[in-house]
């Protein structure tokens, strides 16, 4: 699978850095721009809203671009050399999704950095970063919260990305010799509802929730009198009258275990379903 | 001797169509071995069956006693009817993939194979003209000492000279002890490389036999025997 990954990488790295560039470009445009300006003009307006538009528009592009490697293996002459390489389904599939998250990790760290540095040195005010820290340190930043948030941000990342790959095989294998563009996509709402609706289905008949900041256990009424209820991808987080983040036990290893037979049935569909 | 290739009873059927009815073949080890067909007779969708990139409806098929799979996949040097290699690539870059994923790649050959067609590995794939792709596929194909060679008409559509190097270049490069499948509607070029030879039509199987005994038998050339049976 190593090998896979280093050729998924050296083929795709150019637009990924190509993305970088003109995003980071236009940022510096942005920040330059707004930091030496007082007052607004037309000029600067078309600019600023131009350049915000490219920003989303390659955003959408490279997320095209990187799930839609995967398509290509599917409706692409190049599949008659993925497809015939001594690998098993899982290994393509495990490679693509593992080459497809470092570059969004990537261009999301960067982007990120870039912006808080930007940010920084072209801030009216001096700040400097050892005193920013201590700022956000003395702001009592909720950090259990905050790192449970990212973990369950990730999971549900990785999740969504590999039911987008499963539905894109799914739509290969329905119509097996027609390129319906988009299809997958409406396979994806539909299991993406499924699998939601069962997730709260989950909640309801199973509410075992942990909190957070507490690291009790027990069943959501028991924690807290008034929750408020969030659910996304991978479970169902619910914020307790005290502030105190509750999380659903059953609903996030049924998540967890939903990704997993995800992974192995689009990898089951690549190495045993797939006419090319 | 025994069979590299054991085919029983497998039928594919695309929708309403039916690609191959019901075939059974047995190819034997050692030996090079033409599919003859015209466009449609199920050529190419047997050769996928047997490489992985398709599934069968019905029936058996082993390669070296092996289901297709892995290890059938790591046996099997195949030539596609198309560009199969990824746009990005310069040539280098097909040599490395080759290296990297299949063990029996022979370096010395493909330099050898490269030189011979001359072709350079720092040309861009995206940059090849239809021979050279052809040329460039084949040599990669071929340098590697596979148990079976299966090459998907690998002289179509090329013009005379680079048919004449890929020609000489599979004469010269053939292992004695592999087996080698090639399938081609363009008899008289390749008629000679054949120890046996298949003929197929409409998904079944309507003359097979020894290269040289049919054409004792009938007393003609194979290209003539099959533009008997397909010229009607």
């Amino acid at each position: 699978m190593g090998k896979l990954i280093k050729y998924e990488i050296k083929g795709t790295y150019r637009y990924i850095l190509g993305v970088l560039a003109l995003v980071l470009i236009l940022t510096t445009g942005i920040y330059a721009y707004i930091s030496n300006t007082n007052e607004g003009s037309a000029f600067g307006a078309t600019f600023i809203g131009l350049s915000v538009l490219v920003i989303f528009g390659t955003a959408l592009s490279t997320f095209l671009y990187i799930v839609g490697s995967f398509r290509k293996e599917l409706y692409d002459d190049r599949g008659y050399l993925t497809f015939t390489l001594p690998l098993t389904g899982n290994q393509i599939v495990g490679a693509k999704l593992i080459v497809s998250l470092m570059w969004f990790a990537i261009l999301g760290i960067v982007i990120a950095v870039y912006n808080i540095i930007m940010a920084l040195s072209f801030s009216p005010v001096e700040l400097n970063i050892s005193e920013l820290f201590s700022m956000i340190k003395n702001m009592g930043i909720p950090y259990k919260e905050f790192i449970i948030v990212a973990i369950t941000g990730i999971i549900s990342g990785v999740t969504t990305l590999i039911l987008i790959y499963l539905s894109m095989a799914l739509s290969r294998v329905t119509f097996r010799n027609k390129k319906i563009g988009g299809f997958w996509f409406i396979i994806f709402l539909v299991l993406s509802a499924l699998i939601t609706y069962s997730q709260v289905k989950i909640a309801q008949f199973l509410p075992y929730y942990i909190d957070i900041s507490t690291f009790k256990v027990g069943s959501g009424y028991m924690l807290s009198n008034n929750f408020y209820i969030s659910t996304n991808e991978n479970g169902i987080i619910m914020s307790g009258d005290f502030g105190n983040m509750l999380f659903n036990i059953p609903s996030f290893i049924y998540s967890i275990l939903m990704g997993v037979l995800t992974f192995l049935g689009t990898g089951y569909l690549i190495e045993n379903k797939i006419d090319l | 001797m025994n069979n590299i290739i054991e085919i029983k009873n497998l039928t594919k059927n695309y929708f309403n169509k039916r690609a191959l009815d019901n075939l059974n073949l047995d190819i034997e080890s050692g030996k090079v071995v033409g599919i003859l067909g015209p466009n449609g007779s199920g050529k190419t969708t047997l050769i996928k069956i047997l490489t992985g990139l398709l599934r069968q409806t019905k029936g058996e098929i082993t390669v070296d006693g092996h289901e297709v799979g892995i290890y059938t996949k790591s046996i099997v040097s195949y030539l596609p009817d198309r560009n199969f290699l990824y746009n990005w690539m310069k040539i280098e870059d097909a040599f490395q993939l080759y290296k990297d994923f299949y063990a029996d790649f022979d370096e010395k050959k493909f330099e050898a194979l490269l030189d011979f067609m001359k072709l350079d590995k720092s040309m861009k794939i995206e940059s090849l003209s239809k021979g050279m792709h052809e040329k460039l596929n084949l040599s990669l194909v071929l340098s590697r000492n596979a148990k079976l060679y299966v090459l998907d008409e690998p002289i179509a559509g090329v013009d005379p000279v680079a048919r004449d190097q890929i020609l000489d270049a599979i004469i010269n490069n053939y292992n004695e002890n592999s087996s080698m499948i090639i399938t081609t509607h363009l008899v008289r070029d390749m008629e000679n490389l054949f120890d046996d030879v298949i003929f197929l039509k409409d998904g079944e199987v309507v003359l097979q036999g020894s290269a040289e005994a049919l054409r004792e038998e009938k007393g003609k050339q194979i290209d003539d025997i099959y533009k008997e049976i397909f010229g009607e």
